[in-house]
């Protein structure tokens, strides 16, 4: 009888729970997983922009873009620039923004807390567009980041080829970055401190614990999924970032330092028609987060803190 | 009963010092932005730079309070596109907005509460999705947008944005920490699951639904790559299209750019300070509910 | 409950019918004719087409026509996108170097001599300047009518000149050198940081405004059999030379990430002396800025050659033909033909208004035409130039001369360095094909 009853039961719960998820199956399958495939295989063949027939080259395009040069602009030389702008970006990201959250939370008053997190947010609120734009006049030789640079190291008229130099030039993309999204991961990391229990602190200070003690050996390691978390977003939203470097190189900059891999697909797909080459610059890049996403979740280890 | 005072600490003061260091960091280009809206080419790249616009460009003849504001409004032609680009934007982001959080927390649900098998096998493929960067589906989606005949219209903007992996992951998160005796309790009172999702599940998510809406709007006001792609009568340009547009076109004009970036902000500085709970909110209401 | 449930559905399943609905309405009823027209901005030019499309349709009322229009930069890619997923506009235009690969590809439709007003090939051939449409002739049948020429020549502010106690008139250059050394004096700086520029080069146009300084010293994009790219060592290192002693790394006289020289130029704001740009420039100058446009404190010179060239040659000529769809419906294409041959009939019309030179001979051996100022500056660069290269893969060979170009100015490469990088990746497309 009861076996009946589960059973059914188990039922009931496999038809809901299908039909609850299927509008975003079908959203994401029409979406998502058709145009991947299809760039998978489309990736497979030399297609063409303009051309309207294509064929079937098997690997070729991959051979091509590991050996040779893509018309200047070469595999190899975006998987340089999209790292470098990760990993230079992301990490001081992290690193700076838990200083931050840290920082914030030792303030007395909630409602100084309050406005400096409002103030941090604030450029993420605007369009990259915008975000671009305005940065486009700051790194510009007159503009403000030359003249603060100059008062800063006490240097006068000094160009500091923001956009000119190919490492200042990723620096600069770097900071533009750093800047939008700064305020966003210190939300987060400020949200994971404020959900430790205060008892955990009490309980240490009563136990002689100094503050720096605390912090490397409490909040830390209760903190790692945050980190884990805050690190892995930030490190996919990286890889992923295209209109800083785009609108950067519509301004003048030069491409080939910030050929970042999604704006390389972007010209070899749109602007050279070379779609199939496109593609399987697209499936690579795929294939590339997904190993670093999987790394890091195996670098810090994916066990569940207990308090 | 008054508190006990503490005396300001070295500590503390470095504190202050950081992070009002930070702060003008972060602060100093908006306002850059602020004070260049209302100023011509020349003084923005004055050097030095001054930060209150000299009165005198006021009282030139061809320039007023709101030249720049005007250009920006106007471009090169007598109607105010920029407006209808606003109009633009603002439809299909609500709408994107409104059916990424019913359509999220809808799976979301059927994740969190319903076992079945293959249920971690789709929540993880629908994570997958997250890393396919958007430049890499863009032509395939283009094709499908343009065999169902959506381009250049609202549908076409709107329905690839329709829900997101995010928010399934935001919306299973939060509701696997929903009690399950709640739904339990009403099944046993003979209510439907679609009726106790609508009644039950739905009005006790509205943290996570309002902060989930606000980002998902927030995307698709930002969204310059799939408009750019698909929307080529000039009705059916989004504002980021119009920045992008208006500064090749206006080129030197960065007065006229900056205000025209301002009044592309204002909608959404408008947002952030009516909700900026929930903009804050961000991703921490996806942590779990414990204790 | 499960009312509610199914009525979800059911609007959820009414969606696609609603999305094909509205496709629906798209398709073409039978008679009525609609042409998508996607052309580049120019605020003169959409005027004076708008009142074309107006004038059409009143007489030929099954024909709509809505015209697209685009930075020109982004149409590039726009239009590839579209005709990539089959959706090309009825017509447009783009510069040939850009609209070459279509025609190679089978995407353009053959020019309907009848819809257009011609008798023939023969008779549309006659009514162009010889030559002139040599790059839209493919198997003896024509496949697109020109919108415009353009050729670039020197435009010089006389009052910056006059400000550094030069006389325009006569101490214009004639060299390259030339114009290094009256930069020299013309350039005003803040530190490192320009503020006011003598000449400036028209970047990314390199095919057009750079490959004829090459040529100048005796080198070659191509080898005339076609199988050699980048001919011409020590021309080419000599060039990417030059252009690295005029960068921020050498006299620091201008440089791609300063805003482009023809931009400024209208402006007369004492930021810029030279810029290279074409007839067309007049009339902005005239609506930016109609005080300079009518005082005489501007003038057009020939394009500079270098001291020791070999070969004299002036800016690259360019066209805008306007093209049409391959798949488009017949009724459509000849709807597009006649649109087409009445907008070219004003040719007239387009030169004063916009300054846009439409290569008839009737038009080019005019007075409108001879009116202009300056534009036997431009008719003789004209003939000094030849056509821009055009081919399958010209926008590629474009990305790589603007890297080599960029990596010489801006990241201070070894000019022999960027030449066999240039030279390795463009043979590297020339074999492909």
């Amino acid at each position: 009888m009861s076996h009946k009853k589960v059973y059914s039961m188990e039922k009931k719960q496999a038809k809901w729970g299908l039909i609850f998820t299927l509008p975003c199956l079908i959203f994401f399958a029409l979406f998502s997983f058709y145009p991947i495939i299809n760039a998978f295989i489309t990736s497979l063949t030399n297609k063409k922009a303009l051309v309207r027939t294509s064929q079937f080259v098997g690997f070729d395009n991959y051979t091509y873009l590991f050996t040779k040069s893509n018309g200047g602009f070469s595999l190899s030389n975006s998987l340089r620039a999209t790292l470098t702008f990760t990993i230079g970006t992301f990490i001081p990201m992290v690193i700076v923004s838990l200083i931050i959250a840290v920082f914030l939370m030792q303030l007395r008053g909630k409602s100084s807390r309050g406005f400096f997190e409002i103030a941090y947010y604030l450029p993420a609120v605007l369009s990259s567009v915008v975000a671009a734009a305005i940065w486009m006049i700051l790194f510009d030789p007159p503009g403000l980041i030359n003249q603060a640079s100059n008062f800063i190291l006490r240097t006068t008229g000094k160009d500091f080829h923001w956009l000119v130099n190919p490492q200042m030039l990723q620096a600069s993309t770097m900071i533009v970055y750093f800047w939008k999204y700064i305020g966003y991961f210190v939300i987060l990391f400020i949200t994971g401190l404020a959900s430790i229990p205060p008892m955990l602190y009490e309980a240490a200070t009563v136990d002689g614990s100094s503050k720096w003690h605390t912090f490397w050996r409490i909040t830390l390691p209760l903190l790692k999924p945050t980190v884990l978390l805050v690190s892995v977003m930030a490190m996919l939203q990286c890889l992923k970032t295209f209109s800083t470097q785009y609108m950067f190189h519509q301004g003048g900059a030069a491409r080939q330092p910030i050929d970042v891999i999604t704006m390389n697909i972007y010209f070899t797909g749109i602007r050279n028609g070379r779609l199939a080459r496109a593609s399987a610059m697209s499936i690579i890049l795929f294939f590339v987060m997904l190993f670093l996403t999987l790394a890091q979740f195996k670098v810090s280890g994916s066990d569940e803190t207990e308090y | 009963m008054k508190r006990y005072q503490k005396k300001l600490t070295v500590v503390e003061v470095l504190i202050w010092a950081f992070l009002l260091m930070v702060l003008v960091f972060t602060i100093i280009p908006i306002i850059f932005m602020l004070n260049a809206a209302f100023m011509d080419s020349k003084q923005i790249l004055a050097m030095p730079f001054h930060w209150i616009p000299s009165s005198s460009y006021f009282t030139t003849e061809s320039r007023t309070f709101f030249t720049n504001f005007h250009k920006a409004i106007y471009g090169n032609n007598e109607n105010p596109v920029f407006l209808r680009d606003v109009a633009n934007s603002l439809i299909v982001a609500i709408t994107c907005a409104l059916s990424t959080v019913y359509l999220s927390a809808l799976c979301g649900f059927g994740l969190a509460k319903y076992k079945f098998r293959g249920r971690n096998f789709l929540f993880m493929s629908i994570m997958a999705t997250m890393m396919i960067p958007f430049e890499a589906i863009m032509i395939p989606l283009y094709m499908v947008t343009s065999t169902l005949n959506m381009m250049d219209s609202y549908q076409g903007l709107i329905v690839p944005f329709l829900t997101s992996a995010f928010g399934v992951f935001q919306m299973r998160q939060y509701l696997s920490t929903f009690p399950g005796e709640y739904l339990d309790a009403a099944r046993v009172d003979g209510m439907g699951e679609f009726s106790m999702f609508s009644h039950i599940v739905l009005p006790n998510c509205k943290p996570v639904m309002a902060t989930l809406g606000i980002l998902s709007f927030r995307a698709q006001w930002d969204n310059l790559l799939w408009p750019l792609l698909i929307s080529q009568k000039e009705s059916m340009k989004t504002i980021p299209l119009y920045i992008t547009k208006f500064s090749e076109e206006k080129q030197t004009d960065q007065g006229a750019m900056m205000a025209c970036a301002l009044l592309a902000s204002i909608p959404m500085f408008f947002l952030f300070s009516m909700l900026s709970k929930y903009f804050l909110g961000g991703a921490a209401v996806y942590e779990s509910r414990k204790g | 409950m499960k009312k509610m449930f199914l009525l979800s559905m059911a609007t959820l399943a009414l969606i696609p019918t609603f999305l094909f609905a509205q496709g629906g309405a798209e398709t073409k009823k039978d008679d009525k004719v609609v042409i998508e027209y996607w052309t580049h901005e120019d605020a003169n030019r959409q005027s004076l087409e708008d009142r074309y499309v107006t004038e059409f349709e009143a007489t030929h009322p099954h024909v709509t026509i809505h015209i697209t229009r685009q930075s020109s930069t982004k149409m590039i890619e726009l239009v590839q996108t579209a005709f990539a997923a089959g959706e090309g506009p009825t017509m447009f235009n783009l510069s040939i170097n850009d609209e070459y690969p279509y025609m190679a590809a089978g995407r353009i439709a053959p020019v309907d001599y009848e819809a257009a007003g011609y008798m023939d090939a023969d008779e549309l051939e006659k009514t162009y300047l010889k030559g002139m449409l040599d790059p839209v002739k493919m198997d003896g049948d024509f496949y697109g009518l020109p919108l415009e020429l353009t050729n670039w020549s020197l435009y010089i502010n006389k009052k910056v000149f006059k400000s550094a106690g030069l006389d325009a008139e006569k101490a214009y250059p004639r060299t390259w050198e030339d114009v290094v050394s009256i930069s020299k004096k013309l350039v005003m700086r803040d530190g490192d940081i320009i503020t006011r520029r003598g000449f400036d080069f028209r970047y990314p146009y390199y095919l057009e405004s750079m490959v004829p300084m090459v040529e100048q010293l005796g080198g070659q994009l191509f080898s005339a059999d076609g199988k050699e790219a980048i001919v011409g060592e020590d021309a080419w290192v000599t060039w990417l030379t030059f252009m690295q002693d005029f960068g921020p790394n050498g006299e620091n006289l201008g440089s791609p990430t300063y805003k482009n020289a023809r931009s400024l130029f209208n402006q007369d704001n004492n930021d810029v002396a030279m810029c290279m740009t074409g007839l067309y420039q007049e009339a902005r100058i005239k609506n930016d800025n109609p005080t300079f446009f009518n005082s005489n404190d501007w003038m057009v010179v020939p394009f500079p050659v270098f001291k020791n060239a070999v070969k004299d040659e002036a800016a690259c000529y360019y066209g805008h033909y306007l093209m049409v769809n391959a798949d488009a419906s017949d009724a459509e294409k000849s709807a597009a033909w006649e649109f087409i041959g009445y907008m070219l009939s004003h040719g007239e019309e387009y030169l004063n208004t916009v300054n846009i030179i439409q290569p008839t001979k009737e038009l080019m051996t005019g007075e409108d035409y001879h009116s202009k100022p300056f534009s036997d500056v431009f008719a003789g660069d004209f003939e000094r130039g030849h056509v821009v290269y055009y081919g399958a893969n010209s926008r590629e060979i474009q990305s790589l001369l603007r890297t080599a170009v960029e990596s010489v100015m801006l990241q201070n490469t070894d000019p022999y360095q960027a030449y066999l990088q240039l030279k390795s990746s463009a043979q590297e497309l020339l074999d492909e094909e």
